[in-house]
């Protein structure tokens, strides 16, 4: 009877733990997204009420003026937007593609300086010459200012934990024996990395186009770096210079009183928040859908890399 | 069996192997090997007309500039401190999601909160910047609701921000750097727990008993990693949240921002290089330093 009881309470404080990481736990999401339910909601609320009561979850007055104003200015959001998509399209494909084309040959046991190629791409983890140098570099040998290839080339197009995890994965995962009877049969080795490796090693290739993928459409540093045109803005970078030019703005109206901001054509509070919204929700459509790819790539990525 | 050793024999060309090879060893030359040899213009008073190679050395003169500057201290102060805390916090964190995580296990509220907690690493630090702003702006909620019109103008104000920025980073990390302790986790063998449970362990005697000894090594190999990095910092954290807020440096100025600065505002080089260089050369060390240490803990899990 004492023991029934001892294990009753046991399995009682066993479900106490459970339904209190259920609360932490649901706690700690709700934290998550409610930044962003004060962003939709600003995004959609009559811009008199958020300039009088400022940002609230639910909106005091309903209003759909913000996405109108981002109709009324496709032009400028527009090409944002479509720039960040051909970079990230074109970078993505890029990146995939060389990253996976090097991890080859440093796969193969009978190619012998894959070690010193290992290298190569290892010691890039290791050390790197530092923003300033990379600067010069781009600017001065490369002339890569206000050219769409500063959102291309700058840091993203391949990284050397990429290679090793998609090496890692030829070596672990593909059979040499498979690589072997093709060359007997006499395929190139160009043909035996399109034909076998690429349609074999899908997990990895997609966890890599996920990785680039997001840094590419993300990006605003590269922008802020190499870019000074308008034409050239990513959807990030255009973000990132309305916030600069808002800045600017209210500095110099409290240091001239009265000055007319509704005169000058930036947007409203709402607008501002409408355009955020727009570069988040192709993020916030397609992560679901990948999240699990995703964690199985930073599992396989951070067991070894 | 003589025509498949003979197929071993064969030399193997190496010529198309290096050719595949060739886009990425050509990027790699560009965007990190020539930026190396790049440090030199930390050693030169760089001049534009003269190019680099024309301008004339200096020795370190870039680099007792920068230490007799008073900002030097003030960078790696923030550096250094704004990483160990996010290091410390941040593996306490994880660890206490993917703890709670892995008690939820495949609950369908498991499924549900995983990609939510993970989502805010997803987006960019520019549209954190924004939902922060959100928060903390003159219209901001923070203002106007919690406080009710007596509001405090947070972006002058440095005081707040060490909190403001930790508080940010977790939002944005903590969930996404549980992971990795999740997935060591599930690999935990369920009769260990059974026996633990068998002896009356109870949950927190099994977590401090069987779970931490058995992901140590995990959690050793991802903080001698960040100590690794503790040179370096979240460029857009530092930048973008504080809305590059000039009233803030004193407790938001990074090496890195610091670099950024005195590139691009201030126009310069000598003093972004010389700090940019700075910390290339302490980040290789640490980095060497922590693998060293990693070593010598479990050597299966050194990089090197």
């Amino acid at each position: 009877m004492r023991q029934v009881n001892s294990e009753k309470r046991f399995v009682n404080s066993e479900k106490r733990f459970k339904a209190i990481c259920a609360v932490i736990m649901i706690l700690f999401a709700a934290f998550c997204v409610l930044p962003f339910i004060l962003m939709i909601s600003a995004s959609i609320t009559e811009e008199s009420a958020l300039m009088n009561f400022g940002y609230k979850f639910i909106p005091k007055k309903l209003s759909f003026d913000a996405y109108k104003y981002l109709w009324a200015k496709r032009e400028t959001i527009g090409r944002a937007y479509y720039i960040t998509i051909i970079v990230t399209l074109i970078g993505t494909t890029l990146n995939v593609i060389i990253t996976s084309m090097f991890a080859y040959p440093l796969s193969r046991t009978d190619f012998k300086p894959r070690h010193f190629f290992a290298f190569f791409i290892f010691f890039t983890m290791l050390f790197n010459g530092g923003m300033t140098a990379s600067y010069i570099i781009w600017t001065q040998f490369f002339h890569i200012k206000n050219t769409i290839w500063a959102l291309l080339f700058p840091n993203y197009l391949m990284s050397g934990m990429n290679v090793l995890l998609v090496r890692n994965y030829y070596v672990g995962s593909i059979p040499t024996s498979i690589l072997e009877a093709a060359r007997i049969d006499g395929a190139s080795e160009m043909k035996i990395y399109r034909r076998v490796l690429l349609p074999l090693s899908k997990p990895v290739i997609i966890t890599v186009a996920m990785f680039a993928g997001m840094a590419y459409w993300n990006d605003w540093s590269n922008a802020m770096y190499y870019i000074t045109n308008q034409k050239l803005y990513s959807i990030n970078a255009y973000l990132n210079n309305l916030q600069n030019n808002i800045k600017l703005l209210s500095m110099q109206s409290s240091m001239t009183e009265g000055i007319n901001l509704q005169g000058l054509s930036l947007p409203t509070i709402g607008a501002r928040m409408a355009i955020a919204m727009i570069a988040v929700l192709p993020v916030l459509v397609i992560f679901p859908f990948i999240q699990a790819e995703l964690i199985k790539g930073v599992v396989i990525g951070g067991v070894k890399g | 069996m003589e025509s498949v050793k003979r197929a071993k024999k064969r030399r193997v060309n190496y010529l198309p192997l290096i050719l595949m090879m060739l886009p990425g060893i050509a990027y790699m030359i560009v965007n990190n090997y020539l930026p190396m040899f790049g440090i030199t213009i930390a050693f030169k008073n760089l001049d534009y007309s003269k190019g680099i190679f024309g301008s004339e050395w200096v020795g370190l003169k870039n680099f007792e500039f920068l230490f007799r500057s008073k900002d030097f201290f003030m960078i790696i102060r923030n550096t250094i401190l704004y990483n160990i805390v996010f290091i410390l916090g941040g593996t306490f964190a994880s660890l206490a999601i993917a703890v709670m995580m892995t008690e939820l296990g495949k609950h369908k509220i498991a499924k549900v909160l995983q990609p939510i907690i993970c989502f805010p690493n997803m987006i960019s630090i520019v549209i954190v910047a924004y939902l922060v702003y959100g928060f903390l702006g003159g219209d901001g909620w923070i203002n106007n609701t919690l406080l009710k019109g007596d509001g405090i103008s947070w972006y002058s104000k440095p005081e707040y921000w060490p909190f403001i920025l930790t508080l940010v980073h977790f939002w944005k990390g903590a969930g996404y750097g549980s992971i990795i302790y999740i997935a060591t986790m599930s690999g935990i063998d369920v009769g260990l727990y059974e026996a633990a449970k068998l002896d009356g362990a109870t949950k927190m005697q099994q977590i401090r008993l069987i779970t931490i000894p058995i992901i140590r090594p995990m959690i050793m190999l991802m903080l001698l990693l960040s100590i690794g990095r503790i040179f370096s910092s979240d460029f857009g954290l530092f930048l973008q949240v504080p809305m590059d807020s000039g009233a803030l440096y004193n407790t938001t100025q990074t090496i890195d921002t610091y670099v950024y600065r005195a590139l691009m505002k201030l126009n310069d080089v000598s003093m972004s290089s010389a700090a940019s260089v700075f910390q290339s050369i302490m980040g290789f060390i640490l980095v060497m330093l922590s693998n060293l240490l990693v070593r010598k803990v479990d050597p299966q899990s050194s990089l090197f």
